[in-house]
């Protein structure tokens, strides 16, 4: 995977990178069960690289800051994802058929 | 980073290689030996049986008989769509959702004979309600008519998403062995919403002229969808304002791909 530092276009700046453990997320092979979490509803929140699946309310996770224009993978709803600011600067996802 | 935690980060994976990742037979195989090794019948074996009322079995009998229409609705629709899906990766994956129905009914049967059901198909012929009855009998003309994005629209967003809410709210207040079961097939259903919706958004993109033909079927089974939702809320005996906003799930995915209410 190449380096997000060198992603960062010129201007912004670079992303911060996350290391992901197992929630114990069991819907999807063991090796990409880093990538996703349940919701726990109130109380929980949602950190600078994840977002919702509109799909199925899944956390997808990622290892690096996300930002808007991103594309992300919903493995346990089989659904291909595009970040956008939405309301408050909060991070969603549209499907992306 | 161990070989089993994997070397790539998923979300740079190209979209064929993901969409040919995810509708394989090797990623479902690997997807439920995750939630379903070491239980039998859907549920693990030691988890305790909690007594219930009379009246509360009673209850929960019929709304079990009603799932097991639905769930022999969607085996049989989704047996009859491989023969006319579209290509080599939506059959395959609509062979590994056979199998998940086939499991769904089988656990549901097998949950109505551990509650003291003698003949659990003999009770879900007695006990079904007409409008799950009337819904099968669409979703299994509109398979048999070869009409894929209709037979899918039907099956794999109106019955699916209604199918993920109640079960989801039922396994929230149900007696242990039946919230495990019901957990089961919920983490099954997520598979099958997301590939009906991502399914009918592509072809609906490529064909914007389906959307027409997607909008009648939506017309006719709209209220029958919200009629079995009501009725088996009602045998949980939710109290009204526990219950989940029913269509919720069901209108934000038809909402996703275009059509309004």
């Amino acid at each position: 995977m190449s380096d997000p530092l060198e992603r960062a276009p010129a201007g912004e700046a670079p992303r911060r990178r996350f290391e992901l453990d197992d929630q114990g997320f069991d819907e999807v092979p063991a090796k990409y069960r880093r990538f996703y979490r349940h919701w726990q509803g109130a109380g929980d929140a949602l950190g600078p690289n994840e977002v919702i699946c509109p799909v199925c309310k899944i956390v997808i996770r990622s290892t690096r800051e996300l930002r808007s224009g991103d594309r992300l993978y919903c493995m346990a709803c089989m659904t291909r994802l595009r970040v956008r600011e939405g309301e408050a600067g909060r991070l969603e996802a549209d499907c992306e058929y | 980073m161990s070989e089993e935690r994997g070397a790539e980060e998923v979300h740079d994976l190209d979209p064929r290689d993901f969409f040919e990742r995810v509708h394989s037979f090797e990623f479902w195989f690997h997807s439920v030996e995750g939630y379903l090794s070491g239980t039998v019948y859907g549920h693990r074996p030691r988890t305790a049986e909690r007594p219930l009322a009379a009246d509360e079995r009673e209850r929960l009998v019929t709304v079990l008989c009603n799932y097991c229409v639905g769930e022999t609705a969607a085996l049989e629709g989704a047996s009859g769509l491989v023969a006319i899906a579209p290509n080599r990766q939506t059959k395959v994956f609509l062979a590994t959702q056979v199998v998940d129905e086939g499991r769904h009914l089988e656990v549901l049967l097998h949950r109505l004979a551990e509650l003291g059901v003698a003949d659990p198909e003999a009770e879900v012929e007695r006990r079904a309600s007409p409008a799950i009855r009337e819904f099968r009998r669409h979703l299994l003309e509109l398979v048999a008519s070869k009409d894929w994005e209709a037979a899918l629209f039907a099956q794999n967003v109106v019955l699916e998403a209604m199918e993920f809410t109640v079960f989801q709210s039922h396994a929230r207040s149900a007696d242990p062995v039946t919230a495990e079961v019901l957990q089961g097939i919920v983490k099954d259903e997520r598979r099958h919403i997301g590939f009906g919706e991502n399914e009918l958004g592509r072809r609906l993109r490529e064909s914007p002229h389906r959307r027409a033909r997607l909008m009648e079927v939506k017309r006719d089974l709209d209220a029958l969808v919200l009629e079995t939702f009501e009725e088996t809320l009602r045998d949980l005996g939710l109290p009204a304002a526990e219950r989940p906003d029913l269509g919720r799930g069901y209108l934000a995915a038809v909402a996703r791909l275009g059509f309004g209410r």
